[in-house]
């Protein structure tokens, strides 16, 4: 018997399926990117930091010495990991992770008043510019940080931890009315 | 009346009054009121009663060092004990109480205490109380803690929320008076990303009470112009009511914000209390100087009155301390005050001055005594005269208020809270910050600049250094002109001689001079010791008003210097700040984040009860047809694994992919047992050892390709050997080419075990899953029906026919719940990890219960899979240790009760038949115990001495805790299916 497997998303039932009431400072939550851990091989971190680089729509996100998590809002996981793949062939591992990562984009003009709340890393434009990212702490829970706007922050969290982070997100926002909702994109 | 609201001035609001309540009265202030000067407006003169003598005792500061005016806020679960009045901001329907006194704080049956006096000094609890030994704890201890203290702790729930914040800057300026304005204004203008913060709910610091003019313009003015420019440079961050109270490592400093504590009804989505942690690359401590007490005959009535406070509270808040005032000095803050006094058209009853030679002059009319000073104070309740000597004769001076200078202590508490001790000043005869470094720079009045205009140079020149010092340049500045400066010079004076009362050291305590000479002649005259044995100096104010005061008693008895003595150990938190502060959004469930492994949601549509597992939250058991305890289910969901099959969530073990051509290599030195040669398509168990020969950890790990392997680690050490081998792949080998990250979270993994297993997994799978196959041990990527891409391993924790499928974690609940469908016919059950524990449990395998740290693979059985023919790995070096391979160590067996009715219980110990229990007879303790529903009676694993010898001999399993002994058999401790043909069916 052929059968159909329906993906489910952590924050399912947590989020409502329509898109509610956008406040200034919204959470989105994009219910698929796909995403892989790129590691490079001894000695060619920088021609994978130029391969990823010259990836096009690919986003690239620091890690770790060597590591990136590289994500894609167009490629279905298996594409992407095929087209890492091939670009990387000789000089990284490549290993697809789009169900074990949850990703949260925060934005709206208090952003930064949220992310203090739980981060402790200093998020002014001077010391964290667009396209910076790292592995930080939030609250409790280990996060993947990146800057995709003046006021927009990315956070790749780890599955498991989605819900407790839905939750801190939550509280932290609270003071300045943020919504939150799945992505309207995708 | 006495102290009252004067008809004019000050900067509160006279258009927006207060109502509010103190011990049931109904009040009124007005807005920009603290409590503490709504009370005095009302000439509630009497607000708490002392520690231990229970003294009647009223407001002496106008600020954070207030030792006397606490009191509780609030009601019921809202109550804030010990909050100082003089700081409590006021608002409408402010409902406070007075502390430690009962019935009520006029009459309070405590007050015996006082008569008592003579048997209560220093040290006396501990000399009294010391027999019985026993009664202290139970008797003593509770009925001396009733009578003294402070304000009571509520046991409710906290009702309030509060949070905690990160912030950065370039330079934080701690105190907004006038060298933190001047800081701020320099630093701001230059372009630095500046803090300011101040404990007041109002910016401008001592200028609000200041009368002088300052370019020209009265000080509150010259401090809200320069607080609007400060506003409007958008890299400067105004933060009142935010106290800074600790100084930590790497300049970050820890600071409370009362968001909400001055609203009657606090908004839900705003916390009531912040607590900030700010990194600050530099930091700017400008919070001035705190006006010592003179210590004097009398001085705690009510009544008596720092001079400085009587000044904030004229100037800024508009009220007279009383009618008629009486002011001993011993410098010029007091002439300062008397004319300020004088202007608010209150009298002055003397200024009794310490000093034969003064420079002062007082406010017309005004009577001063010099080389006087007050002995002793009138009235009970409130003070009604001074005594005042001089030269051998007394008069009393009848006065509603007594005002006190001692001269001032910089207020340097940060500046010494990372260890390094304040240094005596003999020129300003006070204690300074001691140099520590260009991360905290101090200022003004802090760093002994007691003039405006010098507080007003100091701010802006400290600032411009380090404006200069982080590379950015400062505009020139003139320095603010100061019209009609006055001079703070003072002469130090320790102890006011003749006293004919109780001249006291510490308010808060009830230290009093005797006390301080008690210490000195019984041995304890170390500042440490006299703190500890006087209580000098202790509780919600640290000694901010009574600390220099007994280290300069200490030194003059002893007829040595102050720098001789020293201070206490200054540490955070500068003041109290409340534990839910501290804790934030961090409670309850909050206290530590949830894992919720992908399978949670079919858990739950199974009926699961989870447990806590570390961060993850497990299915314990699945309750099913009214079953009533977890034995019920537990044993059910293992004999339907035993006879049919069931399915359990693993996906919380822990799943590393490694990668690269090395990775082979640094898996055979992490582990103890070989992996070079691990064919592809093949899982092998594998043991990790700590350096010290103990076993770490275990799992299965499989080679994908061979360049790429997938291990698995226990849920609870998933983290520790991910770091583990980190370490080792950076810090040991760097040479070896091997990446790995984590992908625990990418997979939903289930177990299917029992003997119908295969029928299940056939009908999901495409590929061929039969022994031939697919036998024990095999793994590799197959294709589930509908063409999802899985991982699949034969791997049994059960013992039973067994596989593990790994699919990717949004796919999980979908296939969980195709193989319940599929499992159906085959009478297929979701089974917890108390199944998983009991099966485990019958098979003879190794849990963390049994890897506890101090066992070695030959303990637990697993001798022979340690290879000697390695040349290297973890733990290889220290296993061949003599105590890490005697015969007599203690191994794994397996128990049985001798009456098949009897529990074990894990902890119980092992005792030979008649022996005493004693650790010398210690035979060994059981690790894991569990009634088996396959064999119907208890079993349980234990660590015997010399056990795998013992197979048959009756021991004692001796338990203590349980009041239970049983008499148990030893065994093998593989109870089912010993020949693994299950495995291998």
């Amino acid at each position: 018997m052929t059968r159909t497997y329906i993906s489910h998303h952590p924050l399912d039932g947590l989020l409502p399926l329509e898109p509610g009431i956008r406040a200034v400072d919204h959470l989105d939550v994009p219910r698929a990117v796909a995403i892989a851990s790129v590691m490079a091989m001894e000695g060619e971190e920088a021609s994978v930091t130029a391969g990823l680089a010259a990836s096009g729509d690919i986003s690239v996100r620091f890690a770790g010495p060597g590591e990136w998590l590289a994500l894609s809002r167009s490629e279905t996981p298996d594409s992407l990991e095929r087209a890492l793949s091939l670009l990387l062939a000789e000089t990284a591992y490549v290993f697809e992770q789009s169900d074990g990562r949850v990703v949260f984009r925060l934005s709206g003009p208090n952003v930064r008043r949220i992310l203090a709340k739980g981060i402790a890393t200093d998020l002014h434009p001077g010391s964290f510019e667009i396209g910076t990212s790292s592995n930080v702490l939030c609250g409790h829970i280990g996060v993947n940080l990146a800057r995709t706007g003046e006021n927009e922050f990315e956070l790749i969290a780890m599955r498991s931890f989605a819900v407790a982070l839905f939750d801190d997100l939550r509280v932290m926002g609270r003071e300045f009315d943020l919504s939150a909702g799945f992505s309207t994109l995708g | 009346m006495t102290a009252y609201r004067l008809a004019s001035g000050g900067l509160v609001d006279r258009n927006a009054p207060l109502d509010f309540r103190f011990d049931g009265r109904n009040l009124a202030g007005f807005s920009g009121d603290t409590l503490a000067s709504a009370l005095l407006a009302s000439d509630q003169l009497l607000v708490g009663r002392s520690f231990k003598y229970h003294r009647p005792r009223g407001i002496v500061t106008a600020g954070p060092s207030e030792p006397n005016a606490l009191v509780t806020i609030g009601k019921g679960a809202n109550s804030d004990p010990n909050t100082k009045a003089t700081v409590a901001e006021l608002y409408s329907g402010l409902d406070a109480r007075s502390q430690n006194r009962f019935p009520s704080l006029k009459y309070d049956v405590g007050a015996v205490n006082g008569l008592l006096s003579p048997f209560l000094g220093a040290g006396f609890y501990y000399k009294t109380f010391m027999w019985p030994a026993a009664f202290w704890e139970k008797v003593y201890e509770p009925i001396i803690r009733k009578a003294a203290g402070l304000g009571r702790a509520v046991l409710e729930r906290d009702p309030q929320s509060y949070e905690k914040c990160w912030a950065h800057c370039d330079l934080l300026v701690v105190g907004s008076g006038p060298a933190g304005l001047m800081a701020a204004l320099t630093a701001g203008r230059a372009g630095l990303r500046v803090i300011l913060a101040d404990e007041d709910f109002r910016l401008g610091g001592s200028l609000l009470g200041e009368t002088v003019r300052i370019d020209g313009v009265y000080a509150p003015d010259f401090a809200e112009t320069a607080l609007s420019e400060l506003r409007s440079l958008p890299n400067v961050t105004m933060m009142p009511r935010t106290t800074v109270f600790g100084w930590y490592d790497d300049n970050v400093f820890g600071a409370v914000e009362r968001v909400q504590k001055h609203v009657a009804l606090p908004q839900a989505k705003l916390p009531v209390e912040r607590l900030w942690r700010i990194v600050a690359k530099r930091a700017l401590l400008a919070s001035g100087a705190e006006e010592r007490p003179l210590v004097f005959g009398g001085n705690d009535k009510p009544g008596v009155m720092m001079v400085g406070a009587m000044r904030t509270y004229a100037n800024r808040f508009g009220v007279a301390a009383g009618k008629s005032v009486a002011i001993f000095t011993n410098g010029s803050a007091g002439y300062r005050t008397a004319a300020d006094l004088v202007a608010h058209g209150v009298d002055i009853a003397a200024i009794i001055d310490s000093r034969a030679d003064v420079s002062e002059v007082a406010p017309d009319g005004v009577r001063v005594i010099r080389s006087a000073s007050v002995i002793d104070t009138k009235g009970r309740q409130r003070v009604s005269g001074a005594v005042v000597e001089r030269s051998g004769f007394e008069q009393t001076i009848a006065c509603d208020a007594i005002g006190m200078s001692g001269g001032w202590n910089p207020v340097i508490h940060l500046a010494c809270q990372r260890g390094a001790k304040a240094v005596w000043s003999e020129d300003l005869k006070t204690f300074l910050a001691p140099d520590v470094g260009n991360g905290l720079v101090v200022a003004g009045a802090a760093a002994g600049r007691y003039s405006l205009a010098g507080c007003l140079q100091d701010g802006a020149d400290k600032a411009a250094m380090i404006v200069a010092d982080l590379g950015f340049s400062a505009s020139a500045h003139t320095a603010p002109v100061v019209d009609g400066e006055i001079d703070p010079s003072f002469t130090a004076l320790w102890y006011s001689p003749g006293a004919k009362a109780k001249a006291f050291v510490d308010f808060q305590n009830d230290v009093h001079v005797k006390d301080i000479g008690l210490a000195l002649r019984e041995g304890f005259g170390h500042v440490e010791h006299a703190k500890r044995y006087t209580t000098n100096g202790m509780a919600t104010d640290q000694g901010k008003l009574s600390g220099i005061n007994a280290t300069g008693l200490l030194a003059a008895m002893q007829g040595i210097s102050p720098a001789d003595v020293g201070t206490t150990t200054f540490r955070p938190f500068y003041t109290p700040v409340a534990f839910g502060a501290m804790a934030g959004t961090s409670r309850d469930e909050h206290a530590a984040p949830v894992r919720k492994s992908p399978l949670h949601g079919w858990a739950q549509r199974n009926g699961a009860v989870f447990v806590d597992s570390g961060l993850w939250y497990r299915p314990a058991y699945f309750t099913q047809h009214g079953e009533k305890t977890w034995r019920e289910s537990a044993d059910r969901e293992v004999l339907n694994i035993r006879e049919n099959v069931g399915l359990c969530d693993v996906s919380t073990l822990g799943k590393i992919e490694i990668f690269g051509p090395d990775a082979a290599e640094f898996l055979n030195r992490l582990y103890c047992n070989p992996f070079l040669k691990l064919p592809v398509g093949k899982a092998r168990y594998g043991l990790m050892l700590r350096e010290d020969g103990m076993v770490y950890d275990d799992g299965t790990t499989s080679r994908l390709s061979p360049e790429h392997f997938v291990m698995t680690t226990t849920t609870a050490l998933a983290v520790g050997v991910m770091s583990h081998m980190e370490y080792c792949a950076q810090v040991h080998w760097p040479d070896l080419k091997v990446r790995f990250c984590s992908s625990t979270d990418q997979w939903a993994q289930m177990a299917i075990a029992g003997p119908k297993a295969r029928l299940v997994m056939q009908a999901l799978v495409e590929d061929d899953v039969s022994d031939a196959a697919f036998p024990f041990l095999a793994a590799g990527i197959v294709t589930l029906k509908g063409g999802v891409k899985a991982r699949l391993f034969r791997i049994s924790f059960s013992g039973e026919l067994a596989y593990e499928l790994a699919v990717p974690a949004g796919l999980g609940d979908a296939v969980a719940d195709a193989i319940m469908e599929e499992g159906r016919a085959h009478g297929i059950c979701a089974y917890g990890v108390e199944a998983l524990n009991v099966l485990r449990i019958e098979k003879g395998h190794v849990t963390h219960a049994e890897f506890d740290g101090r066992v070695t693979p030959d303990d637990a059985g697993f001798g022979r899979m340690v290879s000697a023919q390695k040349p290297d790995f973890i733990g290889k070096r220290l296993s061949t240790r003599y105590g890490l391979t005697a015969a007599d160590r203690m191994q794994m067996v397996g128990l049985k009760p001798v009456e098949a009715d009897q529990h074990i219980r894990a902890g119980a110990h092992l005792l030979r038949e008649g022996a005493k229990p004693s650790t010398l007879n210690d035979q060994g303790y059981v690790s894991s115990a569990c009634f088996s529903p396959t064999l119907g009676h208890a079993i349980a694993l234990a660590f015997l001495k010399s056990g795998r010898e013992r197979y048959g001999e009756r021991i004692v399993v001796w338990d203590k805790l349980a009041g239970a002994e049983v008499v148990a058999e030893v065994c093998n401790p593989v109870f089912v299916d010993p020949g693994n043909a299950k495995l291998n069916s």
